[in-house]
């Protein structure tokens, strides 16, 4: 049995570490707010760009921009799990890139190849210890995403799409539903699908109430411009949750731990009490043996 | 002058929410074929921006002036909206930070073209290219 000298050692052990995982989880739920104010923020600029694009599409006589093709035969795709820069998020990680993997399995039994973008310090190490080739890589900012960050990713895949390397591109990352929940989801971000360029009976009204609007320059000029920052803002969003995700994850996680340690000094203090509850016993029970020794 | 301006709402937009939303005299964004300078009642128009300088007359007097990236611009209804990647209020810019950003893109830039790393072309240009603009702006309005 353990002495209560050790007990004590482990208990104050298991306390530094709750304190510490009280103190992430605190750090966790102020990254979370932010990461939340964030998203809203970008909505207007989303909503809008989305509007823009419908009108230009409308205006455009025909669409015929490299973005938007959709190819015959799809052979190769290019897989984006977005991960975070760190562990101690629970599962956050690990399920990114366990739905990537299966998707890669499925691709590959259809016959086509896989090419990988990673985003996020783990999802590389996963990707690199796993022998994957990288055609990109995306570190050191995922606890806050700036907008440059979802251009340079945006431009990379862009780059690999209208070049032919690639036919499709998959973002695999986990959308912020609350701060317990996280869902995995699977966007392809390439090519563009055209419904985006199409609008509802509504909006076809409102628009012919405002008039012909002036372009300059001509619809599909602009139209060529806008679709690029589409991308960007797809993959801004998508930065934007899983970084709220990860948050979430990791507040959660942080407050199983600290309840766990909770828990483990509760059962430690328990057995202390009772280790140094037996020696005090045993120690009586040599006094009155040796006294009775005596008499 | 008599009688001053009708105004009409004018919002500026970035990823990271709305710079300005408010109403204004006139607007004049850098639209890629030149300045566009836009008052209350103007025809509707989709425009494309080029990065440089949006400045926003609240009054005869009050002009707000933003170092923008490049983006697009709308108006509709009374209502003049500019979407663009990043902008700063030039009385906000901090030239040593915009000087920082600057060095150390073209130092990267340097080492990419020398091979010597991996980072993204594209964007080093673009953060170049936003810090000159800052640059730009703040030295054309203190000097």
């Amino acid at each position: 049995m353990a002495s209560v000298q050790d007990l004590k050692r482990r208990i104050q052990s298991v306390r530094n570490t709750r304190k510490i995982t009280r103190a992430m989880e605190l750090v966790a739920a102020a990254k979370l707010r932010r990461a939340e104010q964030r998203i809203t923020a970008l909505r207007p600029y989303a909503e809008t760009m989305a509007e823009l694009i419908a009108g230009v599409g409308r205006a455009s006589s025909s669409v015929r921009l490299p973005l938007l093709e959709q190819r015959q035969a799809i052979e190769t795709v290019a897989l984006v799990p977005l991960t975070g820069d760190r562990g101690l998020a629970g599962a956050f990680n690990a399920q990114i890139m366990r739905r990537a993997f299966a998707l890669e399995r499925s691709l590959q039994v259809e016959g086509k190849t896989v090419r990988w973008v990673a985003v996020g310090k783990k999802g590389r190490s996963t990707l690199v210890f796993r022998r994957r080739d990288l055609v990109g890589e995306y570190l050191g900012f995922t606890d806050r995403p700036a907008y440059e960050d979802a251009q340079a990713i945006a431009h990379r895949v862009s780059e690999l799409f209208t070049s032919g390397e690639v036919d499709r591109v998959t973002l695999i990352y986990n959308t912020y539903v609350s701060a317990l929940t996280q869902r995995v989801t699977e966007q392809d971000v390439l090519p563009i699908s055209p419904d985006i360029l199409e609008t509802d009976e509504e909006e076809r009204a409102t628009d012919a109430l405002r008039g012909d609007f002036i372009f300059e320059p001509e619809p599909e000029e602009i139209l060529r411009r806008l679709l690029p920052v589409y991308v960007e803002t797809q993959i801004y969003r998508a930065l934007l949750e899983s970084t709220a995700s990860e948050q979430g994850a990791r507040m959660t996680a942080m407050r199983n731990a600290s309840k766990n340690a909770g828990e483990l000094i509760d059962t430690l203090t328990l057995r202390m009490n009772r280790a140094r509850q037996a020696e005090i016993t045993q120690e009586i029970l040599e006094v009155v043996a040796g006294a009775e020794a005596l008499t | 002058m008599a009688e001053a301006h009708p105004k009409f709402d004018v919002a500026l937009v970035t990823p990271d929410g709305a710079v300005f939303d408010g109403e204004a005299q006139m607007v004049v964004v850098p639209g890629a074929a030149g300045e566009i300078g836009v008052l209350a009642r103007h025809a509707p128009l989709v425009a494309t921006l080029k990065a440089g300088s949006t400045r926003i007359h609240l009054d005869e007097n009050e002009i707000l002036e933003f170092a923008t990236g490049p983006g697009f611009f709308k108006v509709e209804l009374d209502r003049a909206l500019a979407l663009v990647d990043d902008a700063v209020n030039v009385k906000e810019i901090d030239d040593e930070r915009a000087r920082a950003q600057l060095e150390a893109a073209k130092a990267e830039l340097e080492r990419v073209d020398a091979g010597e790393s991996t980072a993204d072309r594209w964007q080093l240009e673009q953060r170049i290219k936003h810090a000159e603009n800052q640059l730009a702006v703040s030295g054309r309005t203190t000097g």
